[in-house]
């Protein structure tokens, strides 16, 4: 598949697609799905008038999409395992995968909760009144009428969210998961390391091709964000017509 | 709980020097990253928001292939490609720092000031240029303040964006504040400690910044629309 390519070039692009991208594409996705049914619930939540929940959220809001992330992911990777003997809760022995998960999904969701709640507000205010006089509780009220039409505002925030994930995604290689960042970091350490030829005894190889490398890396996350990134500004437009 | 029971005030104190040049390199790797893309912005956003020819098309360029690939990225490519290029363009991390945040910073804010000139009403220019002005004047004395106050609030969103940065500079080893304090639990284990110091620090400095907008926008809010 990658013949054409020089020959140090063929692993490394065999690494970096087949064991990056896959690992980038998995904490990408998953992380977009958590914070999506994570941020739209806090968002609605967010807009009813009772105090000590729209304190709770706002706080998870501003904790989460305050810090920087790479924080956020030393905290859950780093700290929280020394909870998980004390209190015989192994599940936050998180490893570096899910911590990054994790770390992602938390900023995610902050985001996408104040999207939403922004979404949910503008609404007009007859949409809920015309849903209560049809016999519509609270919940019935936002599955049935309102978020349906609020999701529509919500795309392009959602689009430009998914861009945001994949971006950010790149901070697991600094705990180590094997995506696309770190399988290219490995691959120019590998490169790096010059090998003797066994039969003539000469020494090969030894130059890292970190140029070439991680420029790759930057045109593959361009190629995949852009695309992206085009959607949501067509889908603002055509919305704000 | 013990955790919490177990939790070294004494430790915080005990690293404050450390930590403390580790929050000055923070600042300062903030301060030209933020003056930076100050300058980088307002040139190249005028540039885009005036079309001038050759240039425009240079920073429209420029800031899609920023803003569509991540900044850790950037950051490798400058620290570990480029020097492989050419010789002359292998710089100390500190400075490969300060230019990847110039550049990630500059590329939003071009973005931001674009949107602020062009938003300045067209009958504003136009009465300035009936009255005798230039187009530099014109720029100066009209698009500047009025553009400029209107890219406020989203160009502070970026410098705050761009202060969040700086703790990407782990990956590079410059010693910012989340790499001491990186340091510090890898050599004593106070992982809590550290953690809290860093939480604080940024939620800090960052609410703070995010108030300011706020302050700032009810200030200079153009006075038809106070």
């Amino acid at each position: 598949m990658f013949n054409w390519l020089p020959e140090w070039a063929q692993p490394v692009a065999e690494y970096v697609l087949h064991t990056g991208l896959r690992n980038t594409l998995i904490i990408a996705g998953v992380s977009v799905l958590l914070s999506i049914s994570v941020g739209v619930v806090f968002g609605t939540l967010l807009t009813i008038r009772f105090l000590p929940v729209q304190a709770a959220i706002r706080l998870y809001i501003e904790v989460w999409r305050g810090l920087p992330i790479i924080v956020t992911i030393f905290l859950l990777f780093f700290a929280l395992p020394t909870l998980a003997d004390e209190l015989h809760f192994s599940a936050l022995n998180l490893d570096t995968m899910r911590a990054s998960i994790l770390g992602l999904s938390l900023w995610g969701s902050a985001q996408i909760a104040e999207a939403t709640r922004g979404a949910v507000q503008s609404i007009p205010k007859e949409q809920h009144e015309a849903s209560a006089a049809l016999g519509f509780g609270w919940v019935g009220r936002h599955t049935n009428v309102i978020l349906p039409q609020a999701l529509r505002r919500l795309i392009p925030p959602l689009v430009g969210l998914s861009v945001g994930v994949i971006q950010n995604s790149t901070l697991a290689s600094i705990i180590g998961v094997p995506e696309v960042l770190e399988a290219a970091q490995r691959s120019t350490n590998r490169l790096a390391v010059p090998t003797v030829d066994p039969t003539t005894l000469s020494i090969e190889g030894g130059d890292s091709h970190a140029l070439e490398i991680y420029l790759g890396v930057f045109f593959l996350f361009f190629v995949i964000s852009f695309p992206l990134t085009r959607l949501a500004a067509y889908l603002e437009r055509r919305l704000a017509q | 709980m013990s955790v919490l029971a177990s939790f070294d005030w004494s430790y915080i104190w005990e690293r404050r020097e450390v930590l403390a040049e580790g929050l000055k390199v923070t600042f300062e790797l903030a301060a030209i990253g933020i003056a930076g893309a100050f300058v980088v912005g307002l040139l190249l956003g005028a540039a885009r928001a005036y079309r001038i020819p050759v240039i425009s098309q240079l920073a429209g360029i420029y800031v899609e292939l920023i803003r569509n690939t991540p900044i850790l990225v950037q950051i490798f490519l400058i620290a570990y490609g480029l020097p492989k290029a050419t010789k002359s363009l292998q710089f100390e991390f500190f400075t490969v720092a300060c230019v990847a945040l110039v550049l990630w910073g500059g590329a939003f804010n071009t973005e931001n000031f674009r949107a602020g000139f062009e938003a300045v009403p067209k009958r504003y220019n136009e009465a300035a240029l009936a009255l005798g002005f230039g187009r530099i004047r014109t720029f100066l004395n009209i698009s500047l303040p009025i553009g400029g106050r209107i890219a406020l609030p989203s160009s502070i969103n970026t410098y705050i964006s761009v202060f969040k940065n700086t703790a990407l500079m782990t990956a590079i080893s410059v010693e910012e504040l989340t790499n001491v304090a990186k340091q510090s639990i890898d050599l004593d284990f106070r992982t809590w400690e550290m953690i809290a110091v860093l939480a604080v620090t940024y939620l800090t400095l960052v609410w703070t910044l995010s108030a300011l907008i706020r302050l700032i926008e009810r200030r200079l809010a153009l006075p038809e629309e106070r």
